[in-house]
C-alpha cells in the first residue's frame, strides 16, 4: 500500500468498478484491524457478487444496521486504509447500501 | 451557446445538529442555531476527502448528462481541502472517472469560490474552441478548529458541472468577477485549520464583494433583480445570503429554492454550486437564474443562467436530486466529528 | 510410496519469550535427530518451513541458517505456503527421497510470532490472502467468518456446534504438556468470550504461538519406523471471493482423494486425524471435505462427540491449532509428529487405542493450498 508505483497500478482499475450495483454474499464485522485500518474499527467487510462471474472482496461503508446476505449495494470511491503523512493516498472501491 | 450540459451533487448522508455541537462546546444551542440560522450540517466519513466527493459528484454528472468521460477535455477542482498540497486532485478524479489522457487540468484554491472560478476557466476553453466538454467541480471536506465558530457550519459536499455546447440545459448568459486583496479568512501553508478576522468577514468582505459583483453584472447585461426567476448566493450561514439578497432587491421567494445552508451547512467551494443545482432540479424552461459566489481573500463570481427547454427531458432522469440527498440523512454525535478531526491530524 | 519417519521432535508451543526462531528450529531438529538414532551427518538435505521470519525478523535464507546451526553444509531450503508451509515441507521431503537424489532428510517447521505486536501479526498474516482482501481490511478471522456465516445460513450450523470444536480440542490439549493452552474450557466460556468478528469469539480462533516441530524422513526401512504412504497437495484461488464455494475447500477434496489413492487406504481405515482447525468452522468444513460426513452435516458430526478421544473418530488429539497452538509453519510438521506418536503407541493419556492409520490435513490461507498425508504403522 505504501509504494507509489503499486498505488499507480491499482488506481488504473477503479474507473471500471464505480457506480456498480451488487449483492452481498457474505459479511463480517471486524474488531481487530490490520495496520492502516485501526481508525475504521469496527467495520463491516465481505464478499459482493456483481455479475454472474464477478465476485469481489471489499470493505462496507455507511451501514446503519447490520448488512444482510442478499442485500443490494453500490460501489463508491473512498480512501483505503490510512497513509502515513509522507505516503501517497490509496483510493479504492468500497460498497454502501443502495 | 455555451452552458451547463449536466450536473451532479454528492451530499454525504451523515448530519450533525448545530445544537449538538453547541452543547459539546458548552454554549447555548438555541442561541447558536438561531444566530447562524443553520440547523444541521453534512459530515463526511473519515475515509472520504475532496477527491472522493468530487468523484461521486462527477460520476453523477456524467450519468445524468449521458456524457462519455472520454469526451471530457478539461477538469477543474476548486477546494480548500485538496488532499495534497502538491499533486492535483483533478487528475485523481479524471482517472477514476475514466477520462482520456487528452485533457486540461487546473486545481484551484480561492476559499469558497474556487469551484465557480473553475467554471469561468472551463467556459474560456469552450469559447476558444479548445474543448467540447469541461468538468468544473467545487468540493470540500471543510475543516474547522474545534471550539471555533466555523465548527458549527463547516460542511462536506461536492458539486460537479459539465459545460459544453450541445444539449445545454442552462445557457451561461454572462459572468463577471469582482476581486480584491482582502485578508478576511485564510489558512497558512502547513496549518490544519483556517483562521478568520471575525466581524471583518461581513461588510468589508462578503457584502462588499457580492454586492459589487452583482451590481457590475446587472449593469453589464442591463437587467434588474426583479427580472430573475431565481437567485443563488454563497451561503456561509443563514443570515448573510438572506441579507445580501434583500439589499440587492431580491425577494424571499426568489432565493428560496437555492437556499440549502440551513440543512447542509457551508461546504465551502460547493456551497453556491449546490444551491444552483437545487434550483436546476426544479427550474422551468426560460427561467433565469442569478448566481453569485464569494471566496475570501477576496472575490465574488456573478453569473446569469438562462434555462433552456432541454431541462424538461433532463429532469425526468435525474437520479439523485439535491432535495432527495438533503432528506436522506442519519444523525451522528460530536464524537464522530472528533474522530474525523483526529484522522486528519494523523495525516 | 513408503517413506519412513525415522525420528520426530517438537518444542513446547506458546509465548516463548526467551527463544528465537533459530533456537526453536534447532531444538526441534536436535530432538528429531536424537529420536531417530541417525547421525546428523547422514542428513542429505534440510527443508525448513517458515512463513513470517522474512517479514518480521528480516531474515531470509533460513535454509542456510538452519543447516549451519546443525553443523551441516548440505542442500537446505525454506518452504513457504502460509499455514500449509509445514505440510508442504514434508511433501518436499517425500519428493526429495522419491527422486532418488537423497536418502535421509530433515524437515523442520518453525515460527516465532510473539515478538511482533498484534497489529503487525494480523497484517503479516494477511499475506496468505489476496491483494483485494488486504485492501478490504479482511483479516484472517474475518475471512473465515465469511465462510462461517455462509455455512450457518446454508446449513443451519450453529455457534454452539462450532464452539464444541474448541471445547473438544481444549480437552485434548489438557493431556498434552507441549500445548500452548493445556487446559479444558467449558462451552459457556467459549461462547461468552470477547467478539473477534461475528460469529467468532476469541475462543473460536487459534492463538498466536511460537514453536517448532521436526521429523527425519528416510528411504531406509527401520524397526520402529512409521511410513508415509500418501502425500498430496492441491491448490485453489488465493482469494476467497474467487472460489467456487464459500462453505468448503475443494483443495481438501482433491488432495485427500489423491493421498488416499496413493496409499490404497480408504476413509474407513483411518483411526486418527490431525486437521487444520485455524478457526472452529475450519474443522467442521474439513470433516465434510475429507468425506467423513456429508456437506452441511459437519456441525452435527462434531457436536455428536464422535471426534473426541475415546470415541469413533478422534480428531486433533494434540489439541489442534486452537489449543495446542498455531506457530504457523510448524503446524503441518507437528501434525505428522502427533500421528507418528499415535501410531507408535506411546501417547499415554492421549493414546487412540490400536491406531494403525492416520491422516493429516494442513491448509494454507483460506484454502489456497491444502496438503494431506496418510501415515501407517
Amino acid at each position: 500500500m505504501s509504494s507509489p508505483v503499486q498505488n499507480w497500478r491499482q488506481t488504473k482499475n477503479i474507473a471500471s468498478l464505480i457506480g456498480k450495483i451488487g449483492t452481498i454474499l457474505s459479511w463480517t464485522k471486524v474488531f481487530v484491524a490490520p495496520a492502516g485500518f485501526e481508525n475504521d474499527v469496527p467495520y463491516f467487510a465481505g464478499i459482493v457478487q456483481f455479475t454472474k462471474n464477478t465476485r469481489t472482496t471489499m470493505q462496507f461503508v455507511d451501514f446503519e444496521k447490520e448488512p444482510v446476505v442478499g442485500q443490494k449495494v453500490i460501489t463508491v470511491v473512498r480512501r483505503i486504509g490510512r497513509p502515513k503523512p509522507q505516503e501517497v493516498i490509496q483510493y479504492g472501491i468500497k460498497v454502501k447500501p443502495v | 451557446m455555451i452552458g451547463i450540459v449536466s450536473y451532479g451533487v454528492y451530499i454525504p448522508k451523515y448530519r450533525i445538529r448545530v445544537a449538538d455541537i453547541a452543547r459539546a462546546q458548552k454554549k447555548d444551542p438555541v442561541e447558536i442555531t438561531a444566530g447562524l440560522r443553520v440547523e444541521e450540517k453534512a459530515v463526511a466519513c473519515p475515509d472520504e476527502d475532496a477527491a472522493t466527493l468530487s468523484c461521486e459528484a462527477g460520476l453523477q454528472a456524467l450519468i445524468d448528462g449521458k456524457v462519455n468521460p472520454l469526451g471530457i477535455g478539461a477538469i477543474t477542482v476548486g477546494s480548500e481541502s485538496h488532499p495534497y498540497a502538491v499533486k492535483p486532485t483533478a487528475t485523481i478524479v479524471g482517472e477514476i472517472l475514466g477520462v482520456s489522457n487528452n485533457y486540461f487540468v487546473a486545481d484551484l484554491q480561492f476559499a469558497c469560490k474556487a469551484g465557480s472560478a473553475g467554471m469561468q476557466f472551463v467556459w474560456g476553453l469552450l469559447a476558444g474552441g479548445k474543448i467540447d466538454y469541461g468538468l468544473a467541480i467545487g468540493s470540500d471536506v471543510a475543516q474547522a478548529k474545534p471550539g471555533d465558530v466555523l465548527e458549527y457550519t463547516a460542511a462536506s459536499v461536492a458539486a460537479a458541472y459539465i459545460l459544453g455546447r450541445k444539449k445545454v440545459i442552462a445557457d451561461i448568459v454572462d459572468f463577471v468577477s469582482f476581486t480584491s486583496n482582502t485578508p478576511d479568512f485564510w489558512r497558512r501553508d502547513g496549518q490544519m485549520f483556517p483562521s478568520h478576522a471575525g466581524r471583518f468577514t461581513g461588510e468589508p468582505a462578503y457584502f462588499h464583494h457580492v454586492m459589487s459583483a452583482s451590481k457590475l453584472l446587472f449593469t453589464k447585461i442591463k437587467k434588474t433583480p426583479a427580472s430573475f426567476t431565481h437567485a443563488v448566493f454563497h451561503m456561509p450561514n443563514g443570515k448573510f445570503p438572506t441579507t445580501v439578497a434583500k439589499r440587492l432587491g431580491f425577494t424571499k421567494e426568489q432565493i428560496a429554492k437555492g437556499f440549502v445552508v440551513d440543512k447542509i451547512g457551508n461546504p465551502y467551494c460547493a456551497s453556491s454550486l449546490t444551491g444552483l443545482a437545487a434550483v436546476l432540479d426544479i427550474a422551468k424552461p426560460n427561467d433565469t437564474i442569478f448566481f453569485c459566489s464569494y471566496g475570501s481573500g477576496s472575490g465574488a463570481d456573478a453569473f446569469v443562467f438562462k434555462v433552456t427547454k432541454e431541462i424538461t427531458a433532463y429532469q425526468k432522469h435525474i437520479e439523485k436530486s439535491v432535495q432527495s440527498q438533503i432528506d436522506k440523512k442519519t444523525y451522528v454525535d460530536y464524537s464522530f466529528l472528533t474522530k474525523c478531526a483526529m484522522n486528519k491530524q494523523c495525516l | 510410496m513408503n517413506i519412513h519417519v525415522a525420528g520426530v521432535g517438537i518444542t513446547k508451543f506458546g509465548e516463548l519469550w526467551e527463544k528465537s526462531v533459530f533456537d526453536l528450529a534447532l531444538e526441534a531438529s536436535k530432538k528429531a535427530i536424537e529420536d531417530s538414532n541417525i547421525d546428523a551427518k547422514k542428513i542429505d538435505a534440510v527443508f525448513v518451513a517458515n512463513m513470517l521470519s522474512s517479514k518480521l525478523d528480516g531474515q531470509d535464507q533460513l535454509g542456510s541458517v538452519v543447516a549451519t546451526l546443525l553443523g551441516l553444509t548440505v542442500p537446505s531450503v525454506r518452504i513457504e505456503g502460509a499455514c500449509a508451509s509445514g505440510g508442504l515441507a514434508i511433501h518436499q521431503g517425500v519428493q526429495a527421497i522419491l527422486s532418488g537424489l537423497y536418502e535421509t532428510v530433515l524437515v523442520v517447521g518453525a515460527e516465532k510470532m510473539t515478538d511482533a505486536s498484534l497489529c503487525e501479526i494480523t497484517t503479516a498474516l494477511m499475506g496468505a490472502g489476496s491483494q483485494e482482501e488486504r485492501m478490504a481490511g479482511l483479516t484472517f478471522p474475518a475471512l473465515y467468518a465469511l465462510m462461517a456465516r455462509s455455512h450457518m445460513e446454508q446449513f443451519g450450523t450453529t455457534r454452539e456446534q462450532m464452539a464444541q470444536v474448541a471445547v473438544k480440542n481444549h480437552f485434548h490439549a489438557s493431556l498434552n504438556d507441549n500445548a500452548h493452552f493445556p487446559f479444558a474450557v467449558s462451552l459457556e466460556k467459549v461462547l461468552g468470550s470477547p467478539d473477534v468478528c461475528y460469529p467468532f469469539t476469541l475462543f473460536d480462533a487459534s492463538p498466536i504461538s511460537d514453536g517448532a516441530a521436526a521429523v527425519i524422513l528416510t528411504k531406509k526401512s527401520i524397526k520402529k519406523g512409521i511410513l508415509i504412504t500418501g502425500s498430496a497437495v492441491a491448490t485453489d484461488t488465493i482469494g476467497l471471493a474467487q472460489r467456487a464455494s464459500l462453505t468448503g475447500l475443494s483443495a481438501t477434496k482433491i488432495a485427500s482423494q489423491k493421498a488416499l489413492q496413493q496409499s490404497g487406504v480408504s476413509l474407513s481405515d483411518i483411526d486418527v486425524l490431525e486437521v487444520h482447525d485455524c478457526f472452529t468452522i475450519a474443522e467442521i468444513m474439513a470433516m465434510e471435505d475429507l468425506g467423513f460426513c456429508a456437506k452441511g452435516e459437519g456441525g452435527q458430526f462434531v457436536a455428536s462427540g464422535q471426534t473426541k478421544l475415546g470415541n469413533s473418530m478422534p480428531v486433533n488429539t494434540s489439541g489442534g491449532l486452537k489449543a495446542c497452538g498455531h506457530p504457523v509453519a510448524a503446524t503441518g510438521v507437528k501434525q505428522i509428529v502427533e500421528i507418528v506418536h499415535q501410531l507408535r503407541g506411546d501417547m499415554g493419556a492421549r493414546q487412540v487405542k490400536g491406531a494403525k492409520v492416520g491422516l493429516t490435513h494442513n491448509v494454507g490461507g483460506t484454502g489456497a493450498t491444502v496438503v494431506v498425508h496418510i501415515l501407517e504403522r
